[in-house]
């Protein structure tokens, strides 16, 4: 008999595709699939967070046992502000068992949020620039609005579905890493998406006439946000209108104007101003 | 945010630095492998039991083995694949290149002993890595068939552990 070794014929046991095709395939697929499970969760997480009854979110807030702002020093700001959600919730309908405190932070942040537990944060930065109660109460019917869309909850029950699940699939997802979700960094920093905004936008110019019975004041608010954020090159707009969460302040304005319009409501009035001694109380 | 960009430059490097240098090694690997099989022709590996029987021979047992570790583009390339199935290509030619390696080790042993052929060749694997750490040993082995007349000079080059059998091969 003859025995033989013939060369091993190449190509049988390997395929032949190069590993970066390959690799950059499977990169691609794998961000296609996270990105959507992240979608999915996002929005089923927060569609059932929004199911949760509202004396839920209390009891978490008080769980976590955070300080809002700088209410001890400022307690005649902190009872003005409640006071005039007090005023603006009256005419929005808010639900029996729903409840909000508002929170003043000396920081000079130029802004105002909403969080779970209808907690609402008003910033010195803002405050300072308010030019009468109309401009603020319109802020706080927004952040108002918010609460009431459970919007926070919505935001904070869908990021903590995602999070879960990225963390599971990378392997991470340890008890330590969950619990330490909801902490306070995360539920002071809640995004609303821009739908939110805009829902928040038209409940609250709806409450704005039903106490003022104008909407006279919100217009030069979103201009004085403009203002705020300085002026910004034609790239930057076009940018802002894709990647900003809030609709732009002269969307904003065109808003106003068009809802007043459809609804007969007037957008001219007299406008009520800041109770004496507010820039002492900042 | 800062961390997290620290944490993907680190990713992105070690897979730059791990295709670089595991393709370099492999190419290199590769080109030796054909190089050694051109060349050792002469000495048949058979798959079969039955040895020749036209002659006496030695039986021997020869080993060749080799232990491979993946590099860290072939570990992110086979753990995309886990997510969507398929072949787990990037390994395939990491096991290709080990089990080409274990033979011709084999045979260099054979070849030392001065065997015509080796018989009854045989693979074994065995993962002897634990965690991330993707490592197999692959083992070849196979009966050498040294024929009578060279066992003489044979005694020398076995060591005393080494077992040699001096019966004739057609008991089978």
């Amino acid at each position: 008999m003859q025995y033989e070794n013939r060369l091993p014929e190449e190509g049988i046991n390997v395929t032949r595709v190069h590993p970066l095709k390959q690799f950059l395939l499977l990169v691609i697929g794998a961000l296609v699939l996270v990105v959507s499970l992240v979608v999915v969760l996002q929005v089923s997480g927060g569609w059932l967070a929004k199911r949760v009854p509202f004396d839920f979110e209390l009891k978490v807030i008080e769980e976590l046992d955070i300080e809002f702002g700088h209410n001890k020093q400022h307690p005649q700001m902190v009872t003005y502000l409640n006071e005039l959600a007090q005023r603006v919730a009256i005419h929005m309908s808010v639900p029996d068992d729903m409840r909000f405190q508002v929170h003043y932070n000396e920081d000079d942040v130029f802004n105002a949020f909403a969080t779970i537990g209808g907690n609402l944060m008003f910033y010195k930065g803002l405050l300072e620039d308010m030019p009468d109660e109309n401009a603020l109460a319109m802020v706080m019917a927004h952040e108002i609005a918010h609460v009431l869309h459970r919007d926070p909850v919505g935001a904070l029950g869908g990021g903590v579905a995602s999070t879960l699940a990225l963390l599971a699939l990378t392997g991470g997802a340890g008890s330590s890493m969950a619990g330490s979700m909801l902490s306070a960094g995360s539920v002071t920093s809640i995004q609303f998406t821009r739908g939110m905004e805009e829902a928040a936008d038209e409940e609250a110019l709806a409450a704005l006439n039903a106490l003022y019975g104008h909407l006279n004041g919100t217009s030069a608010l979103f201009e004085m946000f403009s203002d705020a954020r300085g002026p910004s090159r034609r790239s930057e707009q076009v940018l802002e209108r894709f990647l900003s969460t809030h609709p732009r302040d002269q969307d904003r304005v065109s808003a106003v104007a068009q809802r007043a319009q459809a609804e007969g409501w007037s957008v001219e009035g007299a406008l009520t101003p800041l109770p004496e001694g507010f820039k002492d109380w900042l | 945010m800062f961390s997290l960009v620290i944490q993907a430059g680190i990713v992105v490097s070690l897979l730059v630095l791990g295709y670089l240098f595991g393709s370099f090694a492999e190419r290199r690997h590769y080109k030796k492998i054909r190089e050694r099989e051109a060349k050792g022709t002469g000495l048949p590996v058979i798959a079969s039991r039955y040895p020749p029987q036209d002659q006496r021979y030695h039986q021997h047992l020869v080993t060749g083995s080799t232990v491979v570790a993946s590099d860290y583009f072939k570990n992110f390339l086979a753990g995309l694949v886990n997510i969507f199935g398929g072949r787990v290509t990037p390994f395939e030619s990491l096991l290709d290149r080990a089990r080409r390696e274990a033979v011709l080790r084999m045979k260099d042993r054979a070849r030392e002993l001065g065997a015509a052929y080796v018989f009854n060749i045989k693979f074994d694997t065995t993962r002897i890595a634990t965690g991330r750490l993707a490592a197999m040993e692959v083992l070849a082995y196979g009966t050498a068939m040294v024929p009578m007349d060279k066992a003489l000079g044979l005694r020398s080059a076995l060591s005393d552990d080494d077992v040699l059998q001096p019966g004739p091969v057609h008991a089978v």
